[in-house]
């Protein structure tokens, strides 16, 4: 860093100083004027608003939102590696690993409004997919499944989840050399062996970095649980609350604490899976 | 290994080994081929059916309680997305939207576009605290940056926060990673650094060196970043309703209430809009080679 200062690299210098100030104005600012009012409530240091924010409704909230990211980054996650795995077996329609790329890309992105409207025309109580499954006599609200419900949430947001995962995985899926497999195999490895000495122990640092990777996705989206069930006890619907009802005096550190929680649990979160993502750099780099 | 290799390393042609064709049709019933597309075939599904479920009922005009096999091909009109493309608020809304795109990509480029050049060509140790900034809008996503928004501009600029303008910033800093790491993909795919020492021997000035071989050359990665930009405004929610802007997205949702059948349409028109788009960006770059990753990680 310090060479930037030095004669030579003034213009160096004069293209970063932009960006920085940009980003620190933009963004650092705000965020450390967060963290700074959610430790010091009503002006003098304490922990009494992170204390709340972890305690009553904003505790079920956590909890909610914890459990529907976990659920839809394990089953988006086992489902994407899946995707990955089976792709690269299958190598015969040439078109079916491109094109499984380029929609990944695409659907990875997609999510928000027309996502939740979607699956509301499908599973909501007018959904067509719900009516259908009635004429045949099962009743989806009977196995909980609703738009607005918990697995109604989760089977949306697989749909960003589930090719996110793909992309993260495919590299990794991609490093598994055949020539390892036929290796084991000569020497006399079943399958299952292959799996569990090799295979697993290789792939297993991208998966759990890609499920960390999925959850955050899932606990920071706004949209769709607010299209699907804008009252429902998830951690983002509740900072909506927060920021736009007429807060009570001295509840507006509330929110700020709240925040403080998401962005450490997002940074724990990402940091490990910087970590795993090294380990998995060194099989597919090569 | 890139993910091209692989697919060019595929058997089909030229592989003297391959199996012969009758065993190719004898492999096609194995169990396990069978699983394996059985699966893939339940996941197309899962794909396809709220999409097909989405234009039913955006442009059949039966509800679904009454809809009965011999009624499948009635009511069906273009009259919903009609009315809500001609809506007066939701074309405003169409309209900053596309002005939050461009000011959008163009902020990004104007900060970015230089960074990333003397990044790869002159001053490398920059690359790691890059790499970092990366990671930060999953770190402070929407719903996060939007309370200390609010604690902050709200407070001290609040003429600032009136303008629809001032997502501009902040749509510009979510865009940045994928951005980056497009025009980085660029730079590379080129050998910036080699062309820039090649230039420079032969006494290229700074300005030559920059418009005249740097530039022309970033095009494919610029345009994709542009894509991918685009994508992302076009869809955010979050933020735009929060601090109580109109944008396209928070108008669809209040058109939606108004008229469900034109609020879908309009909806599955703008998310096949951006899915066509952004599919073309993405197979353009993979056919040029350049490895970028959409996620921005």
């Amino acid at each position: 860093m310090r060479s930037l200062f030095r004669r030579e690299n003034r213009l160096g210098l004069f293209v970063v100083a932009p960006f920085a100030a940009f980003v620190a104005l933009f963004l650092i600012y705000p965020t450390l004027v967060v963290l700074y009012k959610a430790v010091t409530p009503g002006g003098t240091l304490g922990t009494d608003a992170l204390q709340r924010a972890l305690s009553g409704t904003y505790r079920t909230g956590f909890i909610n939102s914890i459990a529907l990211s976990g659920t839809s980054a394990i089953i988006g996650g086992i489902v994407g590696i899946l995707l990955a795995l089976t792709i690269k077996s299958l190598q015969r329609p040439r078109w079916l690993h491109s094109t499984l790329d380029s929609w990944s890309a695409v659907a990875s992105q997609l999510g928000g409004v027309p996502l939740a409207f979607a699956f509301i025309a499908t599973i909501g109580t007018q959904g067509i997919l719900t009516k259908l499954l009635m004429n045949v006599g099962i009743d989806l609200k009977e196995y909980g499944v609703s738009a607005t419900g918990f697995w109604g949430i989760v089977i949306v947001y697989l749909y960003f989840q589930i090719p996110l995962m793909f992309l993260v995985m495919m590299p990794a899926v991609s490093g598994l050399k055949e020539t390892w497999r036929e290796a084991a195999a000569i020497m006399g490895a079943s399958p299952a062996r292959y799996w569990r000495a090799v295979g697993i122990p290789i792939l297993a640092p991208a998966a759990l970095g890609g499920i960390l990777l999925l959850f955050v996705n899932a606990f920071t989206a706004y949209a769709t649980a607010y299209v699907l069930n804008s009252g429902g006890a998830l951690v983002p619907l509740q900072i909506r609350f927060l920021l736009q009802g007429n807060v009570i005096t001295g509840e507006e550190d509330l929110g700020n604490a709240i925040v403080a929680w998401v962005i450490a649990l997002l940074l724990t979160s990402l940091l490990l899976m910087t970590l795993l993502q090294r380990r998995t750099l060194k099989w597919t780099s090569s | 290994m890139s993910m091209e290799s692989v697919t060019a390393l595929a058997p089909g042609h030229g592989d003297p080994a391959g199996p012969p064709p009758i065993d190719r049709g004898r492999r096609g019933v194995r169990p396990s081929s069978f699983i394996r597309w059985a699966f893939l075939i339940m996941v197309a599904l899962y794909f396809v059916v709220p999409m097909l479920a989405m234009a039913r009922f955006a442009f059949q005009n039966v509800p679904t309680a009454l809809l009965t096999p011999e009624k499948i091909f009635t009511g069906w009109s273009m009259s919903g997305l009609w009315a809500a493309l001609t809506d007066p608020q939701i074309l405003n809304a169409a309209k900053t939207s596309v002005l939050l795109v461009v000011f959008a990509i163009i902020l990004n480029l104007v900060l970015l576009v230089p960074l990333a050049i003397v990044t790869e060509v002159r001053s490398p140790q920059l690359r790691p605290f890059l790499t970092a900034f990366t990671l930060l809008p999953w770190v402070i996503p929407p719903i996060a940056l939007v309370v200390g928004v609010a604690a902050t501009f709200r407070a001290t600029v609040p003429w600032f926060l009136a303008s629809v303008f001032s997502l501009v910033p902040f749509y510009a800093l979510w865009a940045m990673p994928f951005t980056y790491r497009a025009l980085d993909a660029g730079l590379q795919a080129i050998s910036a650094r080699t062309l820039y020492e090649a230039a420079r021997s032969m006494g290229a000035s700074l300005g030559t060196i920059i418009f005249r071989v740097l530039l022309p050359n970033m095009r494919a990665s610029m345009i994709a970043a542009s894509g991918l930009t685009a994508a992302m405004v076009l869809g955010e929610f979050a933020f735009a309703s929060l601090l109580l802007k109109t944008t396209l997205p928070t108008q669809m949702v209040t058109y939606e209430r108004s008229d469900p059948r034109g609020g879908l349409a309009l909806a599955l028109f703008v998310m096949l809009l951006t899915a066509l788009s952004l599919g073309l960006v993405v197979r353009s770059l993979r056919r040029r080679g350049l490895n970028v990753q959409t996620t921005g990680l």
